[in-house]
């Protein structure tokens, strides 16, 4: 087996509660090398005699990039390793230095778009998966100091805010949370839009 | 989520757990040979717990699946073993938050609760460890029941 190169640069991405462990590729000449991901947390660290878990969807697999986010589902410690595999030979195993743990993942701000339809202030946010918790901050542009909140646990794609006053222009930003891990992201952006007609004619 | 457990608030995301067991539920219960017997529910229901013993309950249960379930559940089956593997690693982030309580005393192990736990452990003694422990692990969802009314 040493003849065969253990993957190098092995690394895990992680952004909004996605994980990705990434290698570079073993290079053999006229050969098709595939690799075998395996991944190992706290509990099988601590109560199942050290044993790993293969991945199946990265078991001999030509690609260098293996999506682990199914498998890093709990907010604990985890290892991950891979290996070369060419025929029979297998390379040595690549494991992961220090460990990684989903409260890691980097958080982006949630795309936003705030909509003025009519007098109603709406916003459309994009959904990223069900860890994940919006929460939304709009006020009348000039009353900064009157923000008002809505949290919203599950996401529908447009969430109306208030109804605005006639000619006036409302800012909108938001950020994300994801309980799990118990953290947020920083905030979007803030967007404003004004209301459809003018002051005068509400004073009819 | 926030359960309250007796004096304990502990917080925990059991919507991944339950989501993980649900995957597997029907290949883990298919395996228990023995489908006269319970380990969580006989004699009595967990829903007989006084709230005052369910923080104590719970970080006994949590301890029992974590020491001595999970690790004899492996089987051929890649998915499901994976599956277990997020679920245990899932009790064991659990049983943390559970056990910060505990330490602080906040949990009173009552007589009625440590009767009920022995009760259990007889029910898993009873049998052998792979039947045992796989039963258990197809019986998660009484315990998972049992903690959703805590909420």
């Amino acid at each position: 087996d040493a003849l065969l190169p253990a993957p190098q640069s092995i690394s895990i991405l992680s952004t909004n509660m996605k994980h990705f462990l990434t290698w570079s590729p073993v290079i053999i000449q006229g050969a098709t090398v595939r690799y075998s991901v395996e991944f190992q947390g706290e509990y099988e660290r601590e109560y199942a005699n050290g044993s790993w878990i293969p991945i199946s969807e990265c078991s001999l697999t030509t690609a260098t990039v293996c999506n682990i986010t199914e498998d890093i589902s709990a907010t604990v410690a985890y290892k991950l390793r891979v290996r070369a595999e060419l025929g029979a030979t297998r390379s040595q195993w690549s494991t992961t230095k220090g460990f990684f743990n989903r409260a890691m993942t980097s958080l982006t701000p949630p795309l936003l778009r705030a909509v003025a339809d009519g007098h109603h202030l709406l916003v459309e946010l994009a959904d990223m998966g069900p860890s994940f918790q919006f929460r939304v901050l709009y006020w009348k542009k000039g009353q900064e100091s009157r923000v008002q909140q809505k949290v919203l646990k599950e996401v529908s794609s447009v969430v109306h805010l208030d109804t605005m006053e006639a000619g006036a222009e409302y800012c909108v930003k938001a950020q994300t949370h994801v309980e799990a891990i118990n953290r947020s992201s920083s905030f979007s952006p803030t967007q404003c839009v004004r209301a459809q007609g003018d002051t005068s004619v509400w004073l009819v | 989520k926030i359960f309250h457990l007796g004096a304990c608030r502990v917080s925990m995301s059991m919507t991944e757990i339950r989501a993980g067991f649900t995957a597997i539920k029907a290949k883990i219960q298919s395996r228990d040979p023995v489908r006269t017997l319970s380990i969580l529910s006989h004699p009595h229901s967990l829903h007989k717990v006084k709230s005052s013993d369910r923080c104590c309950m719970a970080h006994q249960l949590f301890t029992f699946y974590v020491d001595k379930v999970f690790k004899h559940c492996r089987t051929e089956d890649s998915f499901v073993n994976r599956k277990i593997s997020s679920i245990a690693n899932s009790f064991l982030s659990a049983r943390r938050k559970l056990r910060q309580c505990h330490e602080q005393n906040n949990c009173v192990c009552g007589e009625e609760s440590t009767e009920k736990f022995k009760q259990i452990l007889a029910n898993y003694e009873g049998l052998n460890v792979t039947s045992a422990a796989m039963k258990s692990l197809g019986e998660l969802d009484i315990l998972l029941d049992w903690m959703e009314k805590s909420r």
